[in-house]
């Protein structure tokens, strides 16, 4: 089982929700006032939930929500200009449109990018990537570096978890945390730098470097759904972009 | 592209992202999300640092949610930088990596100010944002409190990833340093 792989947005060909990703982000910087903005949001949400990764949306609140009390906080009551009455509080009327437009923005941006992490495939990827006849080296970089993470994760905490019962004190002044970095992030530092010996001789003796055209054993499919998908996101993208240029 | 940057990168990458969230646990006010690029750059060059940091913004991205890609612009400056740093061998001692930190501190805050207060409008890490809003409620304008905070806080993280790294080169053995020659001169072996 692959992340999302009984979603349709598991099933869609790996580069269709990542240039529906990059469109939604071109979209959403270009989106000039709180009404564009707030509707590519709800578009963002709706595709999102439709394709069946609706928790990216729930998941983005995460990050999202100091960001919207800090815009809310330094725009709409810190702002200047003319004040408006909502509820009880006096708002900057400009700081609140520029803040409710940001909000919208970094929301819609948020969840599709979050949307994309729930349905992308790394195995999936790579196929699709050798079935074009692009660069291993590239594919493998994402792929690796997806794969390095979690494992990365785990042995920083193993490590803290280790320096601590040591009696590592990770508390305290600010001076005696700053001390305890070294502690903490030498050990991960160095076993990297083992890791990286290990893993260079084991791509050297796969010819990994080398520049050759690998064969997926099973390419995913382009679908001609996948493939105007791609082409409207970029024409609304485009069409984004020369509206706020021009418009 | 050789194995051996193939070996690299993933892993440079895999410290940016990585070692942010120990920092975080400590309860530091720091980002250090710039280690493996350092890292990379003094191992390998520039241009690997410059790669290992652009992707892991774009990965940082993909995890987080893409707003923080512009913020991608300040890793290729701090390749950059520690490259420079590297070559003059500038993690030689702690003295000379905290310097060549603080440098790289000032620069990155500048480019990180702008890049908040332009596409941001000020309101980007919550901890940083605190510190605008406090600055506010002093009375500073929105962009010297941008400026105040981001300068502030990326002084101190580059001076500490920097000195971290010249610490962990330093304290390599001679086999590593033969196999990355461009660390060896960074530490004046």
């Amino acid at each position: 089982m692959t992340p999302g792989s009984g979603t349709a947005a598991g099933r869609l060909h790996p580069f269709t929700p990542l240039v529906l990703t990059l469109c939604v982000a071109v979209i959403a910087v270009a989106a000039p006032d709180p009404l564009t903005a707030a509707a590519l949001y709800a578009v963002t949400v709706l595709l999102v939930v439709v394709t069946g990764v609706g928790r990216a949306a729930l998941r983005a609140l995460v990050p999202l929500a100091p960001l919207w009390l800090f815009l809310f906080l330094l725009h709409g009551v810190l702002g200047e200009g003319d004040r408006v009455a909502v509820m009880g509080l006096s708002l900057s009327r400009a700081g609140l449109a520029l803040a409710v437009t940001q909000a919208c923005r970094l929301g819609a941006i948020a969840t599709a990018s979050l949307a994309l992490h729930a349905s992308f495939s790394p195995a999936r990827f790579v196929d699709a990537v050798a079935d074009r006849g692009w660069s291993f080296s590239w594919s493998y970089l994402l792929v690796a570096t997806l794969q390095a993470l979690p494992r990365f994760r785990a042995r920083a905490g193993a490590i803290l978890d280790a320096q601590r019962s040591r009696g590592l004190r990770l508390r305290g002044s600010p001076l005696n945390r700053i001390r305890a970095i070294g502690p903490v992030t030498f050990p991960l530092l160095l076993g990297a730098l083992a890791e990286v010996d290990e893993r260079g001789f084991a791509l050297e003796t796969r010819c990994a470097g080398e520049v050759t055209r690998r064969t997926p054993l099973d390419p995913p499919a382009d679908r001609a759904g996948d493939r105007a998908a791609r082409w409207l996101a970029s024409a609304a993208a485009v069409a984004a972009v020369i509206w706020r240029v021009f418009g | 592209m050789n194995a051996r940057l193939l070996a690299l990168l993933p892993a440079a990458i895999a410290i940016n992202l990585v070692i942010g969230g120990l920092v975080n646990a400590m309860g530091l006010p720091l980002y250090l999300d710039s280690i493996g690029t350092i890292l990379a750059t003094v191992l390998a060059g520039p241009a690997v640092g410059i790669l290992a940091g652009a992707i892991g913004q774009v990965l940082f991205g993909l995890i987080n949610g893409y707003q923080w890609i512009p913020f991608g612009l300040i890793q290729v400056v701090i390749a950059v930088l520690a490259g420079v740093a590297a070559s003059q061998g500038g993690f030689r001692s702690a003295g000379r990596s905290v310097a060549w930190g603080l440098l790289t501190g000032l620069v990155a805050g500048a480019l990180s100010s702008i890049i908040s207060y332009v596409l941001f409008k000020g309101v980007t890490a919550t901890g940083t944002t605190a510190v605008v809003t406090l600055l506010r409620q002093f009375g500073l304008s929105l962009p010297a409190a941008v400026t105040a905070s981001s300068m502030a806080l990326d002084l101190v993280d580059k001076a500490v990833a920097f000195l971290v790294i010249g610490a962990l080169v330093r304290s390599s053995p001679n086999r590593m340093l033969g196999r990355f020659p461009r660390a060896a001169r960074a530490v004046a072996r």
